[in-house]
């Protein structure tokens, strides 16, 4: 009994490293923007399928795929972030929501287009169990918990102490001063931007070996998913999204054990619904991004 | 008054020429000689796949039968409605073959919920409508004794397919204690809802069950939990792009190889195996036909699609292949292209098909065997046919 519930945390901790990936770009996108971008499940769709591309015509090994399929993406991010998510800072609320749903629509479609609407079968990545304390886990799902823990550390690093990192902080904060100081704030949005998408794309090259099946419209289910994470960690709060995204991913471990795995997209929201009734800014201030 | 009588002449002329129109088509109908033949199926949209095997396996039975001089000297004429895969669609197909093209027979639909909606509209009309591959067991609950005369089906339905892996896993694997983990739909949970209709007959029971939703990829949970259970194998009715994600997660848990997938979602395809070897080994599967099916006639269909289509048929391009022969054994039989003579040759029906004899209950579902197969060594191995008599609600 007790070590199920251990080996259900685990799982748990697993799962919410990917979510915290993830989410992390997310929240972060939302901290300078001021946008939730809800295209950001594509980029983590379009990392896969950028690895997925080089394995599967190329015949590259998996560790040069992880690398493929997150260039290819921040690559993609430059031309949107151009395009689109510049235009939006310090625009109306609902201009970003359209914007960055018809980029989520383009991105799937074209995805689909290029490669089919079938489910491609992602084959690299390093899927032999491991015990570990008497839990069994495949070698990814350890490197997918280093990998969160390395970006993570990194993040607070870059945002304490690179001018980069200062400058994000301080656009979070207030754009109106940045830009009087001379900061150059679409600049700022467009790096914020390419780091939150190739942070997604990462998430989703480090998942495919464990997940296997890769089709277009995979990042749909991250992107919601994602959402009550960055509202519950205090939308923009870097900290708070990585507590977050471990209470998610533990509930819904222990919710899908325990209660029926048909229950487990359900917690995300119904636990984002318990801590806005408690803490309606978010289990973490919004004020104290990054 | 004038305006009256030219109103009251204007509904009579009308109605004249309805009449006229009715009894002219009456006549119309296969006056050209020929058969008309109607194929609802997705012909676009998502399924549209599906709906072109369905179609070229009803062309291809067509051909050969026109070829062999057609039945009793009428060539077959197939006529292809497009139902998108969706309900008002298959209906508006179904009526408009029915109105405009006059056609005899319906073959159709792919799709449970499609072939559902199009029951009342061809017993209306009164034209035979033969099922060739859905599942759903109401589709013949509600046939033969149980209302609808004219639709009939020669597929074998969930209960079946239920009834059938259940009693080999029983019978030959000697399991009594199932997990269930199955996709969270109409076709996911019916599955599912049959298979316990037949438990106690087989000691058997569920300790566990779940559904997922389309889309899931983190099973861990629920294998960790299987695995705790102390169930035999997991019953899995499911889509065939988790099957590998499951693998592998079994192999995770630490059941690949220990306990076994039965059911229906996919096992024996390549990619699937190659995904989690040690997971699908002894997985037990039945299904309608498979293209490795060790039959001279099912052999023959085989090559002769491939050659025919530069591609290997599919169970949706066997079952209609196989159901336009059907029918037209029933209209030769019948002598004749009269509804009401060919639905009482199908009724008294004793066609051999590729995987066996097929004859028709009270219910107008045909008796069929399934394909059980086991993944051995990493292959798929047909361990033969099995039938099993449906135990209708009284």
């Amino acid at each position: 009994m007790f070590y199920t519930i251990i080996e259900q945390v685990v799982n748990g901790i697993v799962s919410g490293s990917v979510y915290a990936i993830v989410a992390v770009g997310m929240t972060m996108i939302f901290g300078v923007l001021r946008a939730i971008n809800f295209a950001h499940g594509e980029y983590y769709m379009l990392g896969t399928f950028g690895a997925w591309f080089a394995i599967e015509y190329f015949d590259l090994p998996y560790p040069v795929a992880i690398v493929i399929g997150v260039v290819a993406t921040a690559v993609i991010a430059v031309v949107v972030g151009n395009f689109v998510m510049q235009r939006i800072v310090g625009a109306p609320a609902e201009a970003g929501v359209l914007a960055t749903l018809g980029v989520a629509l383009i991105l799937q479609n074209t995805v689909i287009l290029v490669f089919g609407g079938s489910y491609k079968f992602f084959s690299g990545g390093y899927i032999e169990p491991v015990t570990l304390f008497g839990f069994t886990l495949a070698e990814q799902r350890i490197l997918i918990i280093i990998v969160g823990l390395i970006v993570f550390v990194g993040l607070e690093l870059m945002v304490t102490y690179s001018r980069m990192g200062k400058a994000m902080r301080a656009v979070s904060q207030n754009i109106e001063c940045c830009a009087v100081v001379g900061i150059d704030v679409r600049h700022i949005a467009l790096w914020t931007f390419i780091l939150g998408a190739g942070l997604a794309a990462l998430s989703g090259v480090l998942t495919a070996p464990v997940n296997v099946s890769v089709y277009g419209g995979m990042g749909e289910l991250i992107t919601f998913k994602t959402l009550p994470i960055i509202i519950m960690g205090g939308l923009g709060n870097v900290r708070g999204t990585f507590v977050a995204a471990m209470i998610l991913g533990i509930a819904e471990s222990l919710v899908a054990t325990y209660v029926g795995l048909q229950f487990r997209d359900t917690v995300g929201f119904a636990t984002l619904m318990l801590v806005l009734m408690w803490r309606p800014h978010g289990l973490f201030s919004a004020q104290a991004r990054f | 008054m004038t305006i009256e009588l030219s109103r009251r002449g204007f509904c009579i002329g009308t109605a004249l020429i309805g009449l006229q129109t009715v009894s002219s088509s009456a006549f119309a109908r296969s006056e050209d000689g020929t058969v008309k033949l109607g194929l609802v199926a997705p012909m676009s949209g998502p399924n549209a796949r599906y709906g072109a095997f369905s179609l070229r396996g009803a062309q291809m039975a067509a051909k050969e039968i026109n070829g062999a001089g057609g039945i009793g000297g009428r060539k077959i004429n197939i006529l292809a409605g497009d139902s998108q895969g969706t309900p008002v669609e298959g209906v508006s197909a179904t009526r408009r073959l029915i109105d405009q093209d006059q056609v005899d027979f319906i073959i159709g639909d792919v799709s449970s919920s499609v072939t559902l909606a199009m029951q009342p509209v061809a017993e209306d009309a009164g034209v035979l409508l033969l099922n060739a591959a859905s599942s759903n067991p109401k589709i013949t609950y509600k046939a033969g004794v149980g209302g609808f005369k004219w639709t009939y089906r020669n597929y074998p339905t969930d209960e079946n397919r239920a009834l059938i892996v259940l009693q080999y896993a029983a019978e030959k694997k000697g399991f009594t204690k199932y997990a269930v983990l199955s996709v969270d739909s109409d076709y996911g949970r019916a599955a599912i809802e049959f298979t316990k209709k037949y438990l106690p007959r087989f000691k058997s029971q569920i300790l566990t069950e779940d559904y997922y939703k389309e889309g899931e990829v983190d099973f861990r949970s629920v294998l960790s939990k299987i695995r705790d259970s102390g169930a035999q194998a997991i019953i899995m009715y499911g889509n065939a792009d988790s099957t590998p994600i499951v693998g592998r997660q079994m192999m995770e848990v630490g059941i690949a190889g220990k306990i076994p997938l039965i059911g229906n979602a996919e096992f024996n395809t390549e990619k699937t195996i190659k995904a989690a070897p040690k997971a699908l080994e002894g997985a037990i599967e039945a299904a309608a036909w498979l293209p490795a099916y060790e039959s001279e006639k099912s052999k023959a269909f085989v090559d002769k699609f491939t050659a025919e289509y530069r591609e290997a048929p599919n169970n949706h391009a066997y079952v209609h292949w196989e159901t336009t022969h059907l029918l037209a054994k029933a209209i030769d039989q019948a002598q004749s292209i009269d509804r009401e003579k060919v639905r009482a040759a199908l009724s008294k029906i004793h066609y051999a098909s590729a995987v066996g004899e097929v004859t028709f209950d009270d219910h107008n579902q045909a008796r069929l065997p399934m394909i059980l197969l086991e993944i051995e060594n990493g292959k798929p191995a047909i361990k033969g046919a099995y039938s099993a008599e449906i135990d209708y609600p009284k």
